[in-house]
């Protein structure tokens, strides 16, 4: 019997939207989407092949502690052949300094999954003129007051993200969402000028799985446990000149930088262009 | 069924008194009348449902992504102490909307857009290749919806998963058991900062003070964990936080680029040839074109590729990707 109230209530459900498509005819089912300006280059594939998916802006950040280093050189087999050892000597004018020489290693996802569904609380703010002098902060903030507003239809917004196609902006309660999807079409405030938004519903992503690896960094090592004896362009110049030496197992290096002790850096990694 | 029926009946009238029989007869009927009832209702929801095309569902994306080199390219001061704690790699994925362009066609790309459009609006156009005039026809290109986002990953410097924790001990002194076992240096632990623990599924997550430690730690896959009684080998892997960010679904369009048909006559010709020939016609303002970016045709029989007998044959199809507009 309790099957049947819900049965009965999700009838009731559907038949009213059925009402409200032959009431609002303009409203499209499927779900609308946001269009993307795309052009072709000229990469083509053999064959009916799915392309590999497109990965860019790849950046890694490494948190390098006080008083380490991180060595880059030009020939990986330099870098190869240090890390065979974990203790080394910088030599100094008058002393050594005891340094310990680390391979790095990144994790990098191999394989991630992503289910997508059809938000109830998010919609995506679309229509926006091209020439718009608003900053991206600014303009999340005039969509935010506006549909914030329950006499606009709106309510509460507890997310806001700027996509290449739209704003998208997520409320903290149910309910809004779809009113805001039937209502469609708003016209809102953007600076000194009225501009008509569409609102439609926004299909959300989740990660459900990323596996990640850890991969080498063949050409870099990480230089740590300098004793605080130096300062920081100092110290720069003194273990150049020691990891330059191909007679200490060192060779042309291509970038070295140096967080003196006290103090904390971060070291970004990017994809290898060509 | 309905003699069997009625033997039960039979049999109920026989054990059970009257009245209550009456009931029991009353209920089952009503379920069954409710039943009924529910099948007809799901039904018609299902209908309805088609008729409107509900998208309710769900779908996945998997991808797998292929390997990619690294390199140092800057040191950054780091904006907050967030960034000090965990090794992040973060990049954004496109999944492509692609075209199959079918032999006889040609896909065109101008620099810009209104030369493409006026292509287009052109429809039909008298492309001379060699000795032959060929009617070419003019159309926007048909494009697969596609998906962006960017994927942001954490692997933390400070923290690790604790997992397969016997559940022997009550909540508070496993607690403490577990910052003992993690804190003893000789074992490669560190001072712990803070331990949450979860009785149920036998897991937890160890905060250390410095940075280090639990790159230590993970070098094994396991760490004893002193219970007391007992030493137990409790598993230990990265705590990885994963964020999706400025996700979305799009139908790409395509403005620049045109398609072009009705070249399947041109069979025997070299592809590059045709190409050529397309892209001086579509350069021409007196063609209606313009200034052209690229230019790929699919011919029937590709002349100089060598084919051992006939087992190879070519492909039907070739898969052109799209990019971004806006990317370089």
């Amino acid at each position: 019997m309790e099957e049947q109230a819900r049965l009965k209530m999700r009838l009731q459900e559907l038949k009213q939207v059925r009402q409200e498509h032959r009431d609002f005819p303009q409203i499209k089912v499927p779900l609308p989407v946001p269009e993307i300006p795309l052009v072709f280059r000229g990469h083509t594939q053999q064959g009916r092949k799915v392309p590999k998916t497109l990965v860019s802006n790849l950046r890694i950040c490494y948190p390098l502690p006080g008083g380490s280093a991180l060595v880059t050189f030009d020939d990986p087999k330099v870098a190869q052949q240090l890390v065979r050892q974990k203790e080394h000597k910088v030599h100094m004018e008058e002393c050594r300094l005891p340094v310990q020489v680390q391979p790095l290693e990144l994790p990098m996802v191999t394989t991630i999954q992503v289910s997508s569904q059809m938000s109830d609380r998010k919609v995506l703010v679309s229509g926006f003129p091209t020439n718009l002098k608003l900053s991206e902060e600014q303009l999340l903030d005039k969509l935010e007051i506006f549909f914030g507003k329950t006499r606009n239809g709106g309510g509460d917004v507890e997310t806001r993200e700027l996509l290449q196609g739209g704003v998208m902006l997520g409320f903290t309660r149910d309910g809004v969402a779809q009113r805001l999807c039937q209502i469609g079409q708003f016209t809102v405030p953007l600076g000194r000028q009225q501009f008509p938004l569409r609102v439609s519903p926004y299909v959300s992503g989740e990660i459900q799985k990323a596996e990640i690896r850890s991969q080498p960094v063949p050409q870099s090592v990480l230089v740590l446990n300098i004793p605080d004896v130096l300062d920081g362009p100092e110290l720069h110049d003194i273990l150049e000149i020691h990891f330059q030496k191909p007679t200490r197992g060192g060779g042309e290096v291509e970038a070295l930088t140096v967080v003196p002790q006290g103090q904390r850096g971060l070291a970004v990694f990017t994809a290898e262009s060509g | 069924m309905a003699a069997d029926d009625d033997n039960r009946k039979q049999v109920l009238q026989e054990d059970w008194p009257d009245e209550k029989f009456m009931k029991d007869e009353q209920n089952e009927r009503l379920i069954a009348e409710i039943a009924k009832e529910n099948i007809q209702l799901k039904e018609e929801i299902q209908k309805l449902e088609a008729e409107l095309q509900v998208t309710t569902k769900s779908s996945q994306i998997k991808e797998d992504i292929p390997a990619t080199k690294v390199k140092f390219t800057s040191a950054e001061t780091p904006k907050d102490d967030s960034q000090l704690l965990n090794v992040s790699c973060s990049f954004q994925m496109n999944l492509q909307a692609h075209y199959e362009l079918q032999k006889g066609q040609a896909l065109i790309t101008f620099e810009k857009e209104e030369v493409a459009q006026n292509v287009i609006k052109m429809k039909k156009h008298h492309v001379q290749i060699e000795d032959v005039n060929v009617e070419v026809m003019a159309k926007p290109v048909p494009l697969t919806s596609g998906v962006q986002f960017q994927v942001c990953v954490e692997v933390s410097k400070v923290k690790i998963n604790v997992t397969e924790i016997p559940d022997e001990l009550p909540d508070n002194q496993m607690r403490d058991k577990l910052e003992l076992s993690f804190c003893k240096s000789r074992h490669g632990g560190g001072e712990v900062e803070c331990v949450e623990y979860d009785k149920r599924s036998g897991s937890a997550v160890i905060t250390f003070v410095e940075t280090g430690v639990a790159d230590e730690i993970l070098k094994k896959k396991g760490y004893p964990l002193y219970t007391g009684h007992s030493c137990h080998r409790v598993t230990v892997s990265p705590y990885i936080e994963k964020h999706l960010k400025k996700f979305q679904v799009f139908s790409g369009i395509s403005k620049r680029t045109v398609l072009l048909t009705g070249m399947e006559g041109l069979d025997m010709m070299d592809e590059e040839t045709v190409e050529d020939l397309v892209s001086i016609h579509f350069q021409r303002e007196k063609n209606g074109g313009g200034e052209v970016d690229v230019v790929k045709c699919s011919l029937v029989m590709h002349v100089g590729d060598s084919y051992a007998g006939n087992e190879m044959l070519p492909p039907k199809y070739e898969t052109c990707q799209f990019s971004s507009h806006f990317t370089g």
